[in-house]
Order: C-alpha cells, then structure tokens, then sequence
C-alpha cells in the first residue's frame, strides 16, 4: 500500500468520527425539554388531532387545554411561532405549567413550529439551549431557530408564493408566520399553518395570541399587532397597560401583508387575532457574542450605546431587556386582552387564577414559577 | 421527487469525493477534500 493510500484511509476514519461527534452534537436538538403541565390541565392533544396530515411530522406539536367549570370565550395562545423568540415560548411553558380556570376555555400551543426547535441558525454561533433555575433544580429549554429545520422542508424554491398570494424570498417558505392559512398538501410549513386554522376553527377560537419577540432595532416592537376586527380589543388592552406602566404601542396588521398570523387568523378563521412583540437582544443584529446569559440577562454593551445613538426602539440601559421582563409583560398583555375582550363581550368571560402576576414574574424571575424536575 | 435528484447529486459528489481522498497524493489537497467531505455526509445522512 502507498504512503498516500494509507493517509486516505486514516483521513476518512477521522471524518467518520468528526461525522459521528458533530452529528451527535446536531441530532442533540431533536431531544425536547420536559414539561410539566398543571394539575387543572383538562386534555392534552396533538396538532395532528386537528390535521391527520401531521401526524408523525417533525411539525406536530403539544396542544394543551384548559376549561373552566363555567362556559365562556375560548382562547388559543400560541408560543415557539419563531423558537429564537423565547419570551413567547416560555409564556406559553409558565402557563402551561401554573394555570387553572374557572370560566372559559385556554388552549395552549408552546412548540408552534415544532421542527425549528430542532436546529438554530448556521454561523450565528447560538447555544441550543438555555437554562433557567427552579426551586427544585436547573431546568434546560430550546432555543431554535425562526424557520422550520430544511431537514425536514428542502429544497427552498427561490420565489416563495405564500397560500395567501404573497411573493416572498425562497426561505420565507420555512417561515411559520409567512405560511398562513395554510395548505393541506403544500410545505411542512404550510401543513403546520393549516393545522393550526384548523384548530381556530373546530374549537371555534374567540380570541388568538400569537407570542413573538423583535430585535431592539426593529420598529415593530413592544406592540399590540392587531387585526382590523380586534382594534377596539387592542385599544382597551392598550389602556389597561398603560395604566399599569407597562408603555406598549399598537400596530395595525398592514391588509396587504399576507401570511401572517395577526392578518390570515381574523381574514380566514374570523377569529379576534393579535400579535405580541417584546425586544429581545439576542435576536438583534447588534448584539455581541451570543450566550445563554445574553438571552436570559438580554444585557449587551452593543445595544446599550446604539440606544445612547437614538437607533433603538425601545430604552436599552446597562441592565439590558431580561427573560423574565419580556414573561412579563407578554403575561400582562395577555391578561389584559382577556380583560378586554369582557368588557365588549360579557357573554366571553375568561377567568384566569393560579397565575403568577406579572408584577412578581419581573421581580423575581420565571424559575419559581415553574415546576421542579421530577 | 426534487428531494431524490438532490440525494443522487449529493451521494455522486461523495462518492467522487471519496475517490478524490483516495487517489489524491498531496496531504493538503486530501486533508481539504476530507473537510468538505464532513459536510457532504451530514447533508446526505439528513443531520444537517
């Protein structure tokens, strides 16, 4: 055997293990976070009971239901639309996990886009995972990625027309909340997208909240995104943040952006839809090294001077945007929502209880709220 | 049946690449062609 032969056999035995280490390292992703769902929960179902079409997909998902003794409105709140936006992920955990009812129905999706919880976005250099601290241990979650794993959807087409009629760049099909309503036999996207109105319609949804996060330079943000259907809703919700010094801006849903949740809901499902957004320093071009302390402190010297150069949207001080602020005011405007959808409907009451307030959720953090590892 | 076009090029391209590792006589040419060859296989294997 030649010098360069036995090399050969050498350097293809490494790449095995270097094959073997990284996709080791990638399939790691695959593995979900343990959830541990409050006692008062009343069903837990798949995406798939909605739309058969997902089952055993990479796109199905947890849905959680929570019905009070008394009828009243339905909600759906929707974390993990995007999984590098974790406020509204773990939103949906921390009430998944405390929630009781006494009137109304709650169902909850907190893996929205369940295949982009198993991948993060190439040559960003972000952990996939974070971890948060709980009386009864260290609790480790996902951070994914905004669009569905091209494992599991590829190859991109490289004009995007959306169910809606919209043109749109290749990877916007891998894009939750491009993808509404939804087709029955399009992209693994567009099915997750279909799933969820048809959730919408069979449980006939009263209201819906899709959770989100922005960067600190994007001018959507700390917003009420809302459809024409649900101004005045958005208004009273508005009005009550503001009372309780939460600043909060409104955004109505552009008509002619098509795809999207706060649009496609209320246009197909004539349903009350709304988006929320909070800053999220990670997500931001600005940032400086991405770690899991950048997402749960959201501190970045980086943003603090691009604020101190008016090119922020929101203040950004040396105590940057933490997890539990972003929680909490997303708690806030859901609690405030559900407020105002009573008071122009009395015949929808929702009552929450067992939930911490968002007040304690920004004094103390998340972690205490959520449920030891068993 | 895109998704099988894209397999076949993806698994001819790791194959010659394999044959290009083996016949190549330079250690920095074979050393380049075994990085590339990572990427290929976790693409073909659907790991990454």
């Amino acid at each position: 055997m030649k010098k360069h032969h036995l090399r050969a056999i050498l350097l293809l035995l490494l790449t095995v293990l270097a094959c073997s280490f990284s996709g080791l390292d990638f399939l790691n992703m695959h593995e979900e976070e343990a959830l541990f769902p409050s006692p008062h929960l009343t069903a837990k179902k798949k995406l798939s009971d909605y739309f058969p079409g997902l089952k055993n997909s990479p796109g199905d998902s947890s849905v959680y239901i929570f019905e009070g003794q008394m009828r009243g409105g339905t909600l759906l709140i929707l974390g993990g639309t995007h999984p590098n936006e974790p406020a509204g992920f773990i939103t949906a955990v921390l009430l998944v996990e405390n929630l009781a009812l006494k009137q109304g129905k709650v169902i909850i999706v907190p893996r929205a886009n369940n295949s982009g919880f198993m991948h993060n976005d190439p040559q960003e250099g972000n952990p996939q995972r974070y971890s948060l601290d709980t009386p009864g241990g260290t609790r480790w979650f996902r951070y994914g990625s905004r669009l569905t794993n091209p494992i599991h959807q590829w190859p991109d087409p490289v004009l995007y027309v959306n169910p809606a009629g919209q043109k749109l760049s290749g990877t916007e099909s891998r894009n939750l909340n491009r993808c509404y309503p939804g087709r029955k036999s399009g992209y693994l996207t567009e099915k997750i997208a279909y799933g969820i109105m048809r959730l919408i319609n069979d449980e006939k949804i009263d209201l819906a909240i899709d959770l989100h996060e922005a960067a600190p330079e994007y001018p959507v943000i700390n917003a009420i995104v809302f459809h024409e259907n649900s101004a005045e809703l958005a208004a009273i919700a508005l009005m009550t943040l503001q009372m309780e010094g939460v600043d909060i801006r409104l955004e109505a849903s552009p008509p002619n952006l098509r795809g999207l949740s706060h649009r496609e809901w209320g246009d197909f499902a004539k349903t009350r839809a709304i988006l929320l957004e909070t800053a999220n320093t990670s997500h931001g071009r600005l940032k400086g090294k991405p770690s899991a302390s950048l997402i749960i402190e959201g501190r970045d010297k980086n943003y603090q001077k691009a604020a101190q150069l008016g090119r922020l949207f929101v203040p950004f001080d040396e105590n940057g945007i933490p997890l539990k602020q972003r929680v909490s005011r997303h708690l806030a405007s859901i609690i405030a929502l559900i407020s105002g959808l009573y008071e122009l409907h009395p015949d929808l009451p929702i009552q929450l209880a067992n939930l911490p307030s968002p007040a304690e959720v920004r004094q103390v953090g998340i972690g205490p709220f959520l449920k030891p590892l068993k | 049946m895109i998704q099988i076009i894209y397999h076949i090029i993806v698994l001819y391209l790791t194959i010659h690449l394999v044959w290009f590792i083996v016949r190549e006589k330079k250690f920095w040419d074979q050393l380049s062609g075994m990085i590339v060859l990572i990427i290929f296989l976790l693409r073909l294997f659907l790991i990454k």
